[in-house]
């Protein structure tokens, strides 16, 4: 039998979409989300969020806004709304002040005394905070990485979370 | 007004006559209220002694009722694993001929003492007696290669690759190297390594990593398996979740190293705080740096003893390549260490069963990490020598660390930072145990509370108070009747007899309560000491996770393969 020359059975459709696609990466979720928290830290990003102290008890905003660009730097790869909420580390101010934290919402560092609750969740991380091994601790809505001095990753969902 | 007066008079007589009468009764009713009282009170608390005994007997029955249930299951075990061992024999009896044949003819014919026919007759009788089992060809092959055979060495290779050839090709893989056929022996393992699949290797992958660290292969096949290695590696890690299932499964190796803390330590603590169970668990979780690292320095202090040549290291894996790894025996194989961890467990099947989980050592097929999770932490179970125990450990190093790490912070968020007290109905808390005066206080108070609520209850009751009205008014009207004098007298000294009595009761009720305060005061004390010394205990062994980390950091892998048997230096670096 002869080919024929012009097909008529089959059909071939070919739609192009003009709709506009915007291209930011995959969002990562789940244990993907987990293995990026656990990639040891920079030590420029380490050295700049043990630095807190050094500002002082009162914060130019300037400068907090210069640290949570440095925050977005480092996990470059997160969305948004995956950030961390905060940041706790033990305050070397002395006493009263026991921990300070970065507000990631409120683009405010803030010392704490003894005794005085931590704002956003951020209290389950106090005692983490207070602990030698670690230069800073965290805080994500669902986990805690505290972090040591060498930048290594210590991640749990924490004693407060549902495990 | 007169006939006022007339119906005053008769009713206040008649009205206090009645008053009079009813106030007896009353008085009688409320004593025998009270009394009722009492003996509710005492029913009540012979109740809750009773439940307390219950309690106790209760708990006895449970524990007798699982150690009743332990000692079975140790004795069922202990025969089931006589009855396992006996069916391995039976089944698979045979296969033990053929196994020792592999070495019998490789070391008979290194001394060149048994004649060539008789090897050979001897294995065709092999070949009959196995069917199905893939060691009989190759024993065939091997004394057909031996005679110069060559039809029937190719013949009966082909057999053997056919029933199972990964093991076939790892087992001339290990023959070649042994008669130095180099150029043989890196062909059959690049066969092997071409039928490997890394998310499901064989068991018998073994063999290879051991000839591999134990530097029997030469110095070209150890560079192929070190990059094999690598790059089995890399492919695992790239795929999502599997680094994060490698952390998983050594952090259930290493909690699997737990120990309970003794049933004695810290009995105040225990007994009077219902912070406790977190207490412990904190503890034994920060004990585990300590054994961990034991563990780990244990293992790279141990000194290797080299084999004394090429061919006694490659018959002991060719001991172990035939004689531990056929699937027929696998099922029996992996009931026997059951059974064998439930002798272990002293008949614990629940602990038993956790532990089989956790081993993971009899699975058909695993991972390649999975399997370096097995030689690091069962190497007895997995038959790994002490060389590739060391290698599998620093090669899963940053798996390990993570893990520690992971297992580190989740032990450490748990710690309880204020610790809950209680003693006898008296609740306080404390953080460091360092508020000593401030709880003392709280107690005493707590303790003169109830002692003051205890004795507004100890007091002049009305029966008293009647029993001396009446005494007073009887002691009147006996002017009259000298006989009332009598019950005068009893009523008063009744009243008076039982003011002293309360008085005394009253003065041993404080008394007690002195008493208790002072026990509940050295109670506390005690607690407190507990909670000091709990709390440097738990700094102390908390202190040693950094060992942990210091330890793994100082491992590398290539340190790790031993090469006593090359005569050439590795020229390509592995």
């Amino acid at each position: 039998m002869r080919r024929p020359i012009i097909t008529t059975g089959s059909k071939t459709d070919v739609r192009l979409s003009t709709e506009p696609v915007t291209r930011t990466g995959v969002e990562l979720t789940g244990l993907a989300l987990e293995k990026r928290l656990k990639v040891k830290r920079s030590a420029a990003y380490v050295e700049a969020m043990t630095k807190l102290d050094a500002m002082g008890a009162v914060c130019d905003h300037t400068k907090v806004q210069e640290l949570i660009r440095s925050i977005q730097g480092e996990f470059a790869e997160l969305k948004p709304h995956q950030f961390l909420i905060g940041l706790v580390s033990k305050c070397y101010l002395g006493a009263p002040y026991e921990v300070h934290t970065l507000d990631m919402r409120q683009e405010i560092v803030e010392h704490y005394k003894a005794g005085q609750p931590l704002p956003s969740g951020m209290e389950k991380a106090r005692a983490l905070a207070m602990h030698p091994s670690y230069a800073f601790i965290e805080v994500y809505s669902d986990a805690i990485c505290a972090v040591a001095a060498t930048g290594y990753v210590a991640f749990t969902r924490g004693a407060g979370y549902v495990q | 007004m007169s006939n006022e007066r007339v119906i005053s008079t008769a009713n206040l007589n008649f009205i206090e006559n009645s008053l009079s009468q009813l106030r007896g009764e009353v008085q009688f009713v409320s004593g025998q209220i009270e009394s009722v009282g009492h003996e509710v009170q005492s029913v009540s608390q012979k109740v809750l002694d009773t439940q307390a005994k219950i309690d106790a007997l209760t708990q006895d029955f449970h524990e007798f009722v699982k150690r009743d249930q332990m000692a079975k299951d140790l004795q069922l075990a202990e025969t089931r694993v006589v009855k396992i061992r006996q069916e391995i024999e039976t089944k698979f009896g045979h296969y033990g001929e053929v196994r020792r044949r592999v070495t019998g003819i490789l070391q008979a014919v290194d001394v060149r003492l048994v004649k060539k026919e008789t090897i050979e007759n001897s294995t065709e009788e092999h070949m009959l007696a196995a069917p199905r089992y893939w060691l009989a060809p190759c024993l065939i092959a091997l004394a057909a290669w031996l005679n110069d055979n060559k039809e029937l060495a190719d013949r009966a290779m082909m057999e053997a690759l056919r029933r199972d050839d990964e093991k076939t090709s790892l087992f001339f893989a290990l023959v070649t190297r042994r008669g130095s056929r180099y150029k043989a022996s890196r062909e059959w393992l690049d066969r092997y390594f071409a039928l490997q699949d890394p998310h499901e290797l064989e068991r018998e992958i073994i063999i290879l990593i051991d000839g591999f660290t134990n530097g029997i292969f030469g110095p070209e096949a150890r560079a192929k398996c070190g990059r094999h290695i690598e790059a089995w590696i890399e492919e695992l890690s790239q795929k999502v979740g599997f680094v994060e299932e490698q952390h998983k499964q050594w952090r259930d190796a290493l909690e699997g190293k737990l120990r309970r803390l003794s049933g004695e330590a810290y009995p105040y603590l225990r007994k009077y705080s219902s912070t406790w169970t977190q207490l412990q668990q904190s503890l034994e979780g920060a004990k585990l740096h300590a054994i961990i690292h034991d563990y780990f320095q244990d293992i790279f202090s141990k000194e290797v003893v080299p084999a004394k040549g090429i061919a006694v290291a490659v018959d002991a894996l060719l001991d172990t390549l035939v004689s531990k790894f056929d699937d027929e025996e696998l099922p029996l194989r992996r009931e026997e260490r059951l059974q064998s961890l439930i002798i272990e467990e002293n008949g614990d099947r629940n602990a038993a069963q956790s532990r089989f989980g956790v081993e993971k050592t009899l699975e058909e097929k695993v991972s390649f990490t999975q399997l370096l999770t097995n030689f690091a932490m069962h190497p007895e179970t997995s038959h790994a020598s002490l060389v590739t125990q060391k290698f599998s450990i620093a090669l899963s190093k940053d798996w390990i660390r993570q893990a520690h790490d992971d297992m580190t912070v989740d032990n450490r968020a748990k710690v309880p930072q204020q610790i809950e007290l209680q003693i006898d109905g008296w609740k306080g808390t404390t953080e460091q145990g360092a508020n000593e005066q401030e709880l003392v206080e709280s107690l005493t108070q707590h303790i003169y509370r109830r002692r003051d609520e205890d004795l507004a209850w100890v007091k002049l009751s009305l029966k008293h108070w009647s029993a001396l009205i009446g005494g007073l008014l009887l002691a009147v009207f006996g002017f009259g009747a000298p006989v009332l004098f009598l019950f005068a007298a009893a009523g008063i000294f009744y009243f008076f007899y039982s003011k002293s009595r309360l008085a005394k009761l009253r003065l041993k009720m404080i008394d007690d309560y002195e008493k208790l305060l002072q026990s509940c005061k050295d109670i506390l004390r005690a607690v407190l000491s507990d909670v000091v010394d709990w709390r440097q205990e738990y700094a102390a062994e908390d202190g040693k996770a950094a060992s942990v980390t210091e330890f793994l950091e100082s491992v590398a892998s290539e340190q790790y393969t031993f090469s006593s048997f090359d005569t050439a230096r590795s020229v390509i670096q592995s």
